[in-house]
């Protein structure tokens, strides 16, 4: 851009505003994919981890005693199991738990295969599917006597660029009217797999897949109408991808020393003719 | 393909009537309209992106410019979408003080619904009545937390303080006079000729079609779908709370005025409930000063004046910011629904329908 080109008179500091910190992305590193198997393996890790430092302080407490006693001084204190503080604040994460609601056990009795993992948070239910069977299990929700999900509140999706294997989680979320219960389906969907659509059973998922395509650029085989919603249509890049500032890429920026309107020169202008100072108006071409 | 005597017009982004920057292109053919299709996006701000650089707190005041008719409702859904996420349980007295609020801020959003409603279609005398109402629901709001529009009116946990002084006098002022105020607008609307006409069998949505859309609100329910969140999966003090759920059958413009009508009575009943067993106690829950957020995605939804609002959001190991924030917006969904509304009707039920529809552009686009 020109504005970076042009040489500062007195050779001083030039701004240049794509270089500005608040432009700069910083990737995330982890994959906060909620699930009850990830949850049990990192409950487990951290228990063998905190085993082993107790194992180790106790190894080196023993090393330490016998040092002492060899040269002749006191024993070193020996080491006390840290016991959990209780919280004493209103504040208590919700576990992931196994799956005992009846409708997903429903759901992994008829699937089977298909349902990738299932469990229960914060009063949610949860069920992981594959990606390709989204379009059968939808039906199902909505179509089996025992389910009954008639509508489809929200469907929206996450990126998650540290993730091996996947790039993106697709989410729907369901509702049963009738049974006033919800329902979360989530698919993950590697960078550039296309899902099946979800309009041939919920018309909802028209706009909320064309948000999704606009956002995070995943589009939906046999949708109707794949164009984005909230972006103009000649826009560039997807704006919730974790690689695109939050200041965008500079599409729609205007230089503040492009005085386009003129509003800065009259502004100069006014204060000029207060000061006294007789300035000729730049004439029209 | 165009036939000789259709003519594609542009309802543009600046119009008085859409409520916002709502862009329709239609296919007219006369007067009767063939196809419409909204463009919506002008008052896109990307919400979503930049909450996922702020920290839970300060999140909130992102979502009182969302639905800028009904902040305090926004707010709601986020203080408990935040404290779902972390497992936070909220002080009893702060939970019926957020149910009060929550249930002014549905008679605010109505009485602008029924403002711009009615102007649109030309009774412009409702605009100033039920806006002498909403100052006094304003001025509480002020009262409150300092802000009339863009209020931010909880904290994570509970409320910032407890009521001021002065302010159950206020409520209870109100709560005196505002049933004769709604019948006042009934004296209006309700039996008038020009209105009858203007909304009977305008705008028809029927049940089938609301719920495979995902509409929901009033729209839902005066196709006849008893569907409101307050009752289906219930929060804050409504557990508590004895109240209707109004429902009608005709699914047309009338039928979701009465409704909405309704649920304005409705409210107030709330409210007096409210005020009248306030218990005591704490406003706000024992909460670190930082909160940092474990692995967890939840989507809470609350009953908006406008529909369902839902917030979607995924919490990462140690971070104070959340990894996704996502708002299921009632007017997005609902909009979805007016092509197949306003297909085969006058431009000028076009008008009437998107006011019906009680569509704020601020959620649509985020």
């Amino acid at each position: 851009m020109a504005m970076d080109e042009v040489p500062n008179e007195t050779g001083a500091y030039i701004y240049d505003i794509k270089a500005a910190p608040n432009r700069q992305v910083v990737m995330p590193k982890t994959v906060p994919l909620p699930g009850l198997k990830t949850y049990l393996e990192e409950q487990a890790a951290a228990v063998a981890a905190e085993e082993a430092k107790w194992q180790k302080a106790l190894a080196d407490f023993e090393t330490a005693k016998a040092k002492a006693e060899a040269e002749g001084k006191d024993a070193p204190k020996a080491p006390v199991r840290p016991v959990a503080k209780p919280d004493t604040n209103d504040m208590k994460f919700p576990a992931p738990a196994p799956a005992t609601d009846p409708d997903l056990l429903h759901l992994q009795e008829v699937l089977g295969a298909k349902v990738e993992e299932c469990f229960q948070q914060a009063g949610e239910l949860t069920c992981q599917v594959a990606k390709e069977a989204i379009l059968e299990v939808l039906t199902l929700c909505r179509d089996d006597a025992a389910l009954g999900y008639e509508m489809l509140a929200d469907e929206t999706a996450t990126h998650y660029p540290a993730a091996q294997g996947f790039a993106f989680s697709v989410v729907y979320h369901l509702t049963s009217i009738r049974r006033s219960k919800r329902l979360r389906l989530r698919i993950l969907v590697p960078e550039g797999f296309e899902p099946e659509s979800a309009v041939p059973v919920y018309p909802t998922a028209n706009w909320l897949e064309r948000e999704i395509w606009d956002m995070l650029g995943i589009r939906f085989q046999h949708h109707p109408d794949m164009t984005r919603i909230l972006c103009p249509e000649d826009w560039e890049g997807h704006a919730l991808r974790k690689e695109y500032p939050t200041l965008g890429l500079g599409q729609r920026d205007i230089d503040f020393r492009e005085d386009r309107s003129g509003v800065l020169m009259r502004i100069a202008m006014e204060k000029a003719g207060n000061m006294g100072i007789n300035i000729n108006p730049p004439r029209a071409e | 393909m165009f036939k000789n005597e259709e003519m594609e017009i542009n309802m543009g982004p600046q119009h008085p009537s859409t409520h916002g920057v709502l862009r329709l292109k239609l296919k007219l053919d006369g007067e009767v309209v063939k196809h419409c299709r909204p463009v919506i996006g002008y008052l896109h701000r990307g919400v979503e992106k930049i909450c996922e650089n702020k920290t839970f707190f300060q999140g909130q005041v992102w979502t009182d410019r969302m639905d800028y008719t009904s902040a305090v409702a926004n707010n709601l859904g986020w203080a408990e979408a935040v404290e779902k996420l972390f497992g936070i349980t909220v002080p009893r007295r702060a939970q019926y003080i957020r149910t009060m609020l929550n249930e002014y801020n549905r008679l605010a959003s109505h009485l602008i619904w029924l403002a711009t409603h009615g102007l649109d279609i030309g009774a412009m005398t409702v605009f100033l009545y039920t806006f002498r109402e909403r100052e006094a629901i304003l001025d509480m709001f002020e009262a409150f937390c300092g802000a009339r529009l863009t209020t931010t009116a909880f904290r994570i946990g509970g409320l910032r303080e407890d009521l001021p002084p002065g302010f159950e006098k206020m409520a209870r002022t109100f709560q005196a006079r505002f049933l004769d105020c709604v019948d006042e607008y009934e004296t209006l609307l309700t039996e008038n000729r020009i209105w009858k006409k203007r909304t009977i069998g305008v705008g028809i949505l029927k049940a089938e079609d609301a719920i495979a859309m995902g509409v929901t609100g009033p729209v839902l329910r005066a196709a006849g779908v008893q569907y409101d969140i307050r009752k289906a999966f219930p929060y804050a003090a409504y557990k508590e709370m004895d109240f209707e759920v109004p429902t009608r059958t005709e699914a047309d413009t009338y039928a979701r005025y009465l409704v909405r009508l309704e649920e304005m009575r409705q409210s107030h009943r709330i409210i007096n409930q409210c005020l009248d067993g306030l218990p005591e106690g704490p406003v706000m829950a024992k909460l670190p000063k930082i909160l940092r957020s474990e692995v967890n995605e939840v989507y809470h939804a609350t009953e908006c004046p406008k529909g369902e609002l839902g917030y979607y959001l995924v919490g990462e190991k140690g971070s104070t910011n959340p990894y996704r924030f996502h708002v299921r917006a009632p007017g997005f969904i609902n909009l979805q629904a007016l092509p197949m509304m306003i297909e085969g009707s006058l431009v000028a039920d076009v008008i009437a329908t998107i006011g019906t529809l009680d569509v704020v552009l601020g959620e649509i686009d985020r």
